[in-house]
């Protein structure tokens, strides 16, 4: 049992679960006080003790049923089987294996059957399930990689059980038990059953390698589509992918603020306020009863988005728009503007509908302004720069979202160097890589100079290493 | 104590609280082992309830620390009374003086007067929060750290030297350990990770929204006197709002709620007049009504079907998969 748990502890880590020392010792203390033999306690147990994290619980609950339960139950049909296929041919399996037992008992001389052999004959399943795991343990089936493994592992871990020996021994009992004057008929069922047996095994290894192989791959399927999501390019994302996303950019959104109120209350407290510290006490004849502190100012940041929505940054935008909008949920000071070639304030359409409604509306210009032209990132800089400068102040945040690609019109860029003046800081998220700024339409070489950082933001990736950049 | 997992179940239970194997699992184990249970699971699915109906079954007195943005030590261990210390320098003054009467250098003085600063610095002036509370107490108690995901990553730190050995050390005072290990439990909205040092020192309980047999089960127990018809429909409309993609959905404290105004309103069935006008009761989102009204007609109208259905054959019961853990 011990072993098992330890086992099944990797297979958990393997699987990106992580499972402490501490906390697997945690499960033997808990299997301690709890009766044996429940499932659903015993799944409770291990779930308590070794799953910290919500979102591994399906991934737990799946490898569960997959370790615990899926390969002893094959090995139970196969015997089942092969016990019915014999009393489909009018034999029945108790009194048979009765006889044969008897028959054992009356041989002369000391019959040296090998454990798989009695194992086998007595259709002890649970020693058989410990004899297949050890075996299989050497012949090295945990290393099982792909499909076409499965023979050679299943192969392997039969000659390590030696099930050839074993069946050379009972078919020699069998000889054995006729010559000891075993009526024909038996002695050939026997054969028979022996053979059978010899079949349910060898299915039974055969399904504790394929259980082997899907245990192995669970974790790389897994892993691979978590990796993947976070090295894809926005470019290539599928909508259903970004809708995945959402919760991990949540998370992102969530952190700047948690990142950010740490900031704050380091700075909250100040000096002692002894002018309204001393006023506040005179009702106690001065003497200070209460203590009054400066408050530091709170920096409360404040954030402005351009978004670009052109059709060329079209999916980029949909999950930059997702940022946005979980970005939004955390901050109360925070302008959303999309823009293609005219430029649309999308603040209020992001706070009253949900994120998909929000999104979509967003794309299609939000009510505000004609996404079928050709981006134009100067004129949009421009009307800003006109119409909501005012919305910029030094504890502003500039952040854009776009690709610079400026179909050769009018950067502008004096615009955004104007901005920059009145805002903290001036933030670029471009989703091409450096090597492209400022080739063919790209204008970014151009605003380069008038911004304060510019960075390529083409996964999420790059994007989480960004916002630790940003708020630390 | 609970003497085993069914036990556990069955008080529970008593104080009106249903809940699955897997809760019950995890307060026993927990109750066995010592050790803290860290509860996480959308709001309003009775992670706080759970702690308490544990509290009222153990018998144990319950000490709650609601932790917010901000909270530190001085809210949440103990505080010197500064005030009270004043104030008894005020009264004391004269005593202060008969002390000092024969101090002739100011050395002397000052060596008197430390002389009484245990006098200041002692039980008498600590102002106990909860987690001193739960380590002082002489009765046997349970310490409830509720939304600890709410409270700033320094405090946890903090919260895991408490919770590691029962002991707090003031040092003017000394080290205070626990006279009884009290049972611990931390709720979680998961609105932030906690650490994996103190994910490590607590068992993990995950609850979830109930299906449908749980909550027309947890309906009667706590609305007593509702229609068991209208509790199954009532059920069945909050399942299916929850699959909506809501900002904000619906939990088992919006059931009930809900269930009480239809009761006051005398409703002995849903129709969709009735659900559109009581849906402010479930949904806290002026987007989301809006959505669930756009679906308020297929939400009654398969359940109309169903009645029609049910009406030829009995219902089947429901073959889905526990959620409950």
């Amino acid at each position: 049992m011990q072993k098992k748990i330890i086992e099944f502890t990797n297979l958990l880590r393997k699987s990106g679960v992580r499972v402490s020392m501490a906390e697997s010792i945690d499960a033997f203390q808990a299997l301690d006080e709890l009766p044996l033999g429940d499932r659903e306690l015993f799944q409770g147990a291990l779930r308590a003790t070794m799953v910290k994290r919500s979102e591994d619980i399906p991934t737990f609950d799946q490898l569960f049923e997959l370790y615990w339960s899926a390969f002893y139950d094959n090995l139970r049909d196969a015997f089942d089987q092969a016990g019915e296929s014999m009393s489909g041919e009018g034999f029945d399996l108790e009194t048979l294996l009765g006889q044969i037992l008897e028959g054992i008992g009356s041989l002369e001389g000391d019959l040296d059957l090998s454990e798989l052999a009695k194992a086998l004959l007595t259709q002890d399943l649970s020693q058989l399930e410990q004899m297949i795991r050890d075996a299989a343990g050497q012949a090295g089936v945990q290393r099982i990689e792909n499909m076409l493994q499965l023979g050679f592992f299943t192969r392997r871990t039969m000659e390590q059980l030696n099930s050839e020996g074993a069946g050379r021994e009972l078919r020699d009992l069998a000889q054995q038990l006729r010559e000891s004057g075993m009526p024909d008929a038996q002695v050939d069922a026997l054969l028979e059953l022996i053979e059978k047996f010899l079949e349910a095994l060898r299915k039974g290894v055969r399904s504790y390698t394929e259980r082997e192989l899907q245990q192995q791959n669970f974790d790389y399927m897994e892993k691979f589509r978590r990796e993947s999501l976070l090295e894809k390019s926005f470019y290539n994302l599928t909508e259903d992918e970004i809708k995945r996303m959402r919760e991990v950019v949540n998370r992102l959104a969530q952190r700047i603020k948690n990142v950010l109120s740490i900031r704050k209350r380091r700075q909250k407290r100040g000096k002692l306020d002894l002018h309204t510290m001393l006023r506040r006490n005179m009702a106690h004849g001065g003497v200070p009863f209460e203590m009054v502190f400066k408050e530091r100012r709170k920096d409360r940041p404040k954030l402005v988005i351009l978004c670009d929505v052109s059709s060329s940054v079209a999916n980029v935008s949909r999950f930059m728009l997702q940022f946005v909008y979980s970005l939004q949920e955390c901050f109360t000071k925070i302008r959303s503007f999309v823009f293609v070639a005219e430029l649309g304030e999308v603040t209020q359409v992001f706070r009253d509908e949900d994120i998909n409604a929000a999104i979509e509306k967003a794309l299609d210009g939000g009510d505000v302004i004609n996404v079928y032209t050709r981006s134009n990132f100067g004129q949009a800089f421009h009307y800003f720069w006109r119409n909501y400068l005012s919305a910029v102040d030094h504890r502003t945040t500039f952040l854009i979202l776009g690709d610079a690609r400026n179909n050769y019109n009018d950067p502008r860029a004096w615009c955004l160097r104007e901005i920059r003046t009145k805002a903290k800081n001036v933030v670029w998220l471009n989703p091409e890589s450096p090597s492209a700024w400022g080739f063919g339409d790209s204008v970014m070489d151009k605003y380069l100079p008038q911004i304060d950082a510019a960075e390529e933001c083409r996964n999420l990736k790059q994007l989480s290493r960004i916002i630790d950049k940003l708020v630390l | 104590m609970f003497e085993s997992v069914e036990d556990v179940e069955l008080r529970l239970r008593e104080q009106g609280y249903i809940c699955g194997k897997n809760i019950a699992t995890v307060v026993y184990l927990a109750t066995q082992l010592g050790k803290p249970v860290l509860v996480e699971g959308p709001a309003g699915v009775g992670k706080t309830e759970l702690a308490k109906v544990v509290a009222a079954a153990t018998g144990r007195n319950l000490i709650r620390l609601q932790c917010y943005e901000g909270l530190d030590e001085a809210k949440a261990l103990y505080e010197w009374e500064y005030s009270k210390q004043l104030l008894y320098t005020q009264i004391l003054k004269e005593k202060f003086a008969e002390t000092m009467a024969g101090a002739t250098t100011l050395r002397d003085a000052a060596a008197r007067v430390a002389q009484e600063d245990s006098v200041f610095f002692s039980d008498r002036f600590i102002v106990a929060r909860p987690l001193l509370r739960a380590i002082q107490a002489e009765e046997l108690t349970l310490l409830l750290i509720d939304e600890v995901d709410k409270s700033d990553p320094e405090f946890e730190a903090f919260l895991l030297e408490v919770l590691s050995d029962f002991q707090v050390t003031v040092p003017e005072v000394g080290t205070l350990a626990a006279r009884n290990i009290p049972f611990v439990f931390l709720t979680s909205n998961d609105a932030r990770e906690m650490s994996d040092a103190l994910k490590r020192r607590c068992l993990h309980l995950y609850i979830d929204f109930p299906d449908e047999k749980a909550e027309v089960e947890i309906l009667d127990s706590k609305v007593p006197g509702i229609d068991q018809r209208l509790a199954q429909e009532l059920v069945g409309v909050m399942q299916r709002l929850r699959k909506l993609d809501l900002k904000k959905t619906p939990s088992i404290a919006e059931t009930l709620d809900w269930a009480r105004a239809l009761l006051v309103l005398n409703a002995s069935e849903l129709d969709e007049a009735l659900v559109g006008e009581t849906l402010n009761v479930i949904l806290k989102y002026e987007g989301d009504i809006r959505k669930a009204e756009g679906e308020l007609g297929r939400l009654i109208t398969r359940k109309t079907e169903e009645k029609a259905e049910t009406a030829k054959t009995p219902p089947p019961p429901p073959a889905k998969k526990s959620v409950l853990h």
